[in-house]
């Protein structure tokens, strides 16, 4: 069966209905109301839970939690007095509410069909997208070969001076390619 | 450095997108208005390239690293609200497609990283050129690092002073832990990055591409 999600107008209510839940996530502090708000996310997302939990675990939690934890501590050692511990509870939950419903939504929508009926927009995300893929392999070719180029572990400057002539090969190629993609994408009518 | 969905309330994003929402449209329409067609490949490429410069990631002694911004080069290439719809739409690719930031404080974000320090940075450059360029171009993207993560610092800053339970991390502790590393490593890189990709860029004598 095809997911529901390919419909353009079943995308666009998801990215909508996303906007709307994170912005309301995001004004909670209560952590009896985010627990709630969790356990309705999870059941709400479960398809595919596994994978979206991995996801928000490694890119927000060891942010915010690690930044609570450091932060609780810093101030229990300056003002002598332990702080309250909940709004830090709070704030990592919140973090991780919000990372984890915006992986999961990411994981439905289409946000190609989603922009469908804005074509200058679509244009823009391909070419955007086209680009970033192909100047991240460029970048991590130039960085592997700064990297076999050295007997030692590159240093700040190295990684600087290598940027800097990196960036001026990604913009010369970038701007000549992203124009053939623009060109091409304008012919099918876009 | 910018700051992640779920540290600012509401109460500052909310003012924040209804600050960056007409600059955007300004924008949008100065520099990239009717004649889209040809501008969209650039700000394309433009976008794409600032993406991958913040994901140069430069080591910092204690075993962290920080990364590049690259939104000076483009504020002095063309202009700083240039700089302002490109970081905004890295931003929003980041919170879209790859899961980093967040939607909820891309105007705080696009505000703090795309306008506030390529402006600073700008008007730094425009300042001392007479005097001598590569110090003017090094002295604009050091000052705009800096202004960028002092704009970051203070909005979680706010944020605490409006709402400490939101926000229970002050001021006192947001602003050494975002600009010592800004002031001691990533302005001074930011700083070389531009210098050397400016005067490689007019090595190369590409088309379009002068500070003058």
């Amino acid at each position: 069966m095809a997911s529901p999600w390919t419909d353009p107008r079943a995308s666009r209510a998801l990215v909508v209905g996303w906007l709307a839940a994170v912005f309301a996530i995001s004004a909670l502090t209560d952590l009896h109301a985010l627990a709630a708000v969790a356990a309705v996310a999870l059941l709400v997302f479960r398809r595919g839970l596994g994978r979206s939990l991995r996801r928000a675990a490694r890119s927000v939690v060891p942010l915010s939690a690690g930044l609570s934890a450091i932060s609780w501590a810093f101030l229990w050692a300056v003002r002598g007095a332990r702080p309250d511990v909940e709004p830090f509870v709070a704030l990592t939950l919140r973090t991780t509410i919000i990372a984890f419903v915006t992986f999961a939504v990411l994981d439905r929508a289409n946000l190609f069909r989603a922009f469908e009926p804005w074509p200058t927009a679509t244009r823009l995300l391909v070419l955007t997208l086209a680009q970033i893929h192909a100047l991240r392999l460029l970048a991590t070719d130039s960085l592997q070969g700064l990297r076999s180029r050295l007997l030692r572990k590159p240093r700040a400057r190295d990684v600087v001076r290598s940027a800097g002539g990196v960036t001026a090969a990604m913009f010369t190629l970038s701007a000549r390619n992203a124009r053939e993609i623009s060109e091409a994408m304008r012919s099918r009518g876009f | 450095m910018h700051v992640p969905d779920g540290f600012l309330s509401p109460q500052i994003t909310v003012p924040a997108y209804a600050v960056s929402a007409p600059l955007w449209a300004w924008a949008a329409r100065r520099h990239f208005g009717r004649a889209s067609a040809e501008s969209l490949p650039v700000i394309g490429s433009l976008t794409a390239l600032a993406f991958v410069v913040q994901t140069i990631m430069i080591p910092v002694p204690g075993g962290t690293s920080t990364h590049l911004v690259g939104m000076t080069l483009l504020a002095l290439l063309y202009h700083p609200l240039v700089a302002f719809v490109c970081e905004s739409l890295v931003l929003l690719v980041q919170a879209l497609f790859f899961g980093a930031g967040g939607i909820t404080v891309l105007g705080v974000n696009a505000l703090a990283m795309g306008l506030l320090g390529p402006l600073a940075g700008w008007l730094v450059w425009k300042a001392l050129r007479r005097l001598n360029e590569k110090v003017a171009v090094f002295a604009a993207a050091y000052v705009s690092m800096q202004v960028a993560t002092l704009a970051v610092a203070g909005a979680l800053g706010l944020q605490h002073a409006l709402s400490a339970r939101y926000f229970p991390v002050p001021l006192a502790v947001v602003l050494p832990a975002t600009m010592i590393p800004s002031l001691t490593a990533a302005g001074l890189a930011e700083g070389a990055f531009t210098l050397f990709t400016l005067s490689l860029l007019r090595k190369a004598n590409l088309r379009g591409v002068s500070l003058d």
